[in-house]
C-alpha cells in the first residue's frame, strides 16, 4: 500500500480476528501488531494506529506509553468504543450512558444522534443512519477539537482532536469491530467498512 | 464438600456480581488469564471462558486445558471460537442467513441440566431482539451431544463433548451464557444451573437426564 502506514492493534478476542480477517480491515490496513506486550518501537513508523473496539483496558494501560508517543510524534491515534480511554489516555473523558440497545423495535423512535460538523471528510464515507445502532458513552469536548456526532445527552461521541497534541486523536464510544467480528449489528458493518475506508484514503491522502 | 469452579478473568477486578450466586457447594475463584498455565489443574474442578478473554492467549495454553480435561476437569467455553484449542476443533462459522426465523433456538430433548426450566423463547429474544444467544455454530467433535440448535433444528448451537479421560467441554458460540442471571426471564436460570452442572452437583451431573 502506498502513504502513511496503518497498525491495528491485536487483543486476541474473537472479535478482533474475525473483524480482522475481513477484507473491509485486511485490505485497509497494513500490519497487525499485538497488544499484549506491545512495546513503542512496535509502533514506529505507522501514520496511523487504531485501537481495536473493547481492548482490554489493563493491557492498554500497560501501552499507554507507546499509544501516547504515536500522538507526541505527530501521528494518528484513533481509539474505538468500549476502551475506556479515560483511564490511560490523558484528556479523554468518557462518561458512561446507559445503552438503549432497543430504541429500534418502536418504529417512531430515533436514537436521537446528530452530525455536528457534516463537511468533516470522514462523512463522505460513512452517513448519520450507518453510526446509529447504540452507543455506550459520551465525552467531554476538548477545546480546539472537532465534534464530528453527538448524542442526544449532549457532546461528541465520536470527534477528532489536532490540536491537544502534536499528533490527531480519532476518539469514538462506538464499537463496530466488536459487532462486526461478531457478526451482529449490519449497521456497524457499514460503518466499519466506511471508516476503514476513510482512514486508508486519508493515510495515503492527508486531504481525503 | 466444595467444589471450585474458576473464572477465567481478563480484567483485574473483582468478580462479576451473579457469581455470588453460586449454588451451595460451589465456589467461584479468578483465574487471571495470563496465570492458567500455572494452576494445578487438581485446583478446580470447572473453568468458565467468557467471551472477552483473549482467545489466542488461551488456545496457547492449549496443553493446559488438554491436561485439565484429561484429568476430568470440564471447560465451559462462551463466545465466538476463533482460535481452535483442541484438536479437531474448527473455528466459528455464522448463519449464512441470519434471518429471525434462523435465529430463533431449538432445545433438544432431552434438556440439559442447565438448560430445565428455561424457554426457548427466552434464548431466542432478549427483549425481543434476536441473536444475542447465538448466530452460528462451533461444527460439534465426534461424539458430542447437541443441547440446542438454530436455524429450524438444521444447525447445532450448544454442545457437549465428553473428553478422554472424564472431562467435559461445553461449547456455547454465542453471548455469555451468565449475561443473563438476574434478568426478568426464564434465561436467568441458566447462570446458577451452569455452575451446579459444572460441579456436577447430585442432579446435575451424569445422573441427570
Amino acid at each position: 500500500m502506498t502513504g502513511q502506514p496503518i497498525a491495528i492493534l491485536d487483543g486476541g478476542t474473537y472479535y478482533h480476528h474475525f473483524a480482522f480477517a475481513d477484507p473491509m480491515v485486511a485490505d485497509r490496513v497494513d500490519t497487525v501488531v499485538t497488544l499484549r506486550g506491545l512495546r513503542p518501537a512496535q509502533l514506529a513508523g505507522f501514520g496511523t494506529v487504531i485501537v481495536a473496539c473493547r481492548s482490554n483496558p489493563d493491557l492498554l494501560a500497560e501501552a499507554a506509553e507507546a499509544l501516547i508517543g504515536v500522538l507526541r510524534r505527530g501521528d494518528r491515534l484513533v481509539v474505538l468504543g468500549e476502551n475506556e480511554p479515560t483511564g490511560w489516555l490523558p484528556g479523554v473523558r468518557e462518561t458512561g450512558v446507559p445503552t438503549n440497545y432497543w430504541w429500534w423495535l418502536d418504529p417512531a423512535a430515533d436514537l436521537g444522534l446528530t452530525l455536528r460538523t457534516p463537511d468533516h471528510p470522514l462523512f463522505r464515507y460513512v452517513d448519520l443512519q450507518s453510526a446509529t445502532w447504540h452507543y455506550h458513552g459520551r465525552f467531554d469536548l476538548p477545546q480546539g477539537a472537532v465534534g464530528l456526532i453527538d448524542c442526544v445527552e449532549g457532546g461528541p461521541i465520536l470527534y477528532e482532536d489536532r490540536v491537544s497534541w502534536p499528533g490527531t486523536l480519532l476518539v469514538t464510544s462506538l464499537d463496530p469491530i466488536y459487532h462486526h467480528g461478531s457478526f451482529f449489528m449490519p449497521a456497524a458493518s457499514r460503518f466499519l467498512d466506511g471508516l476503514m475506508a476513510w482512514l486508508r484514503a486519508s493515510a495515503d491522502e492527508p486531504c481525503a | 464438600m466444595t467444589h471450585t469452579v474458576g473464572y477465567l478473568q481478563h480484567r483485574r477486578r473483582a468478580l462479576p456480581n451473579w457469581t455470588a450466586d453460586a449454588p451451595e457447594g460451589v465456589d467461584v475463584m479468578a483465574v487471571p488469564e495470563t496465570e492458567l498455565a500455572d494452576l494445578p489443574t487438581g485446583a478446580i474442578s470447572a473453568l468458565l471462558v467468557g467471551m472477552h478473554v483473549d482467545q489466542c492467549l488461551f488456545a496457547a495454553n492449549r496443553a493446559w486445558t488438554r491436561g485439565f480435561l484429561a484429568a476430568g476437569g470440564t471447560v465451559i467455553m462462551n463466545g465466538l471460537l476463533a482460535y481452535p484449542f483442541l484438536d479437531g476443533l474448527a473455528r466459528f462459522q455464522p448463519l449464512p442467513r441470519r434471518s429471525r426465523e434462523a435465529l430463533e433456538v431449538r432445545i433438544v430433548e432431552p434438556v440439559h441440566p442447565i438448560l430445565r426450566g428455561v424457554s426457548a423463547h427466552d434464548l431466542s429474544y432478549r427483549k425481543g431482539v434476536a441473536g444475542f444467544y447465538g448466530r452460528g455454530q462451533v461444527p460439534p467433535l465426534p461424539g458430542a451431544r447437541v443441547i440446542s440448535t438454530l436455524d429450524h433444528g438444521t444447525v447445532p448451537l450448544d454442545w457437549e463433548w465428553p473428553a478422554p479421560g472424564g472431562g467435559r467441554l461445553l461449547m456455547h458460540p454465542g453471548n455469555d451464557l451468565w449475561m443473563y442471571a438476574g434478568g426478568p426471564t426464564s434465561a436467568a436460570r441458566m447462570a446458577h444451573q451452569m455452575l451446579a452442572w459444572a460441579a456436577r452437583l447430585p442432579g446435575f451431573g451424569e445422573d441427570a437426564a
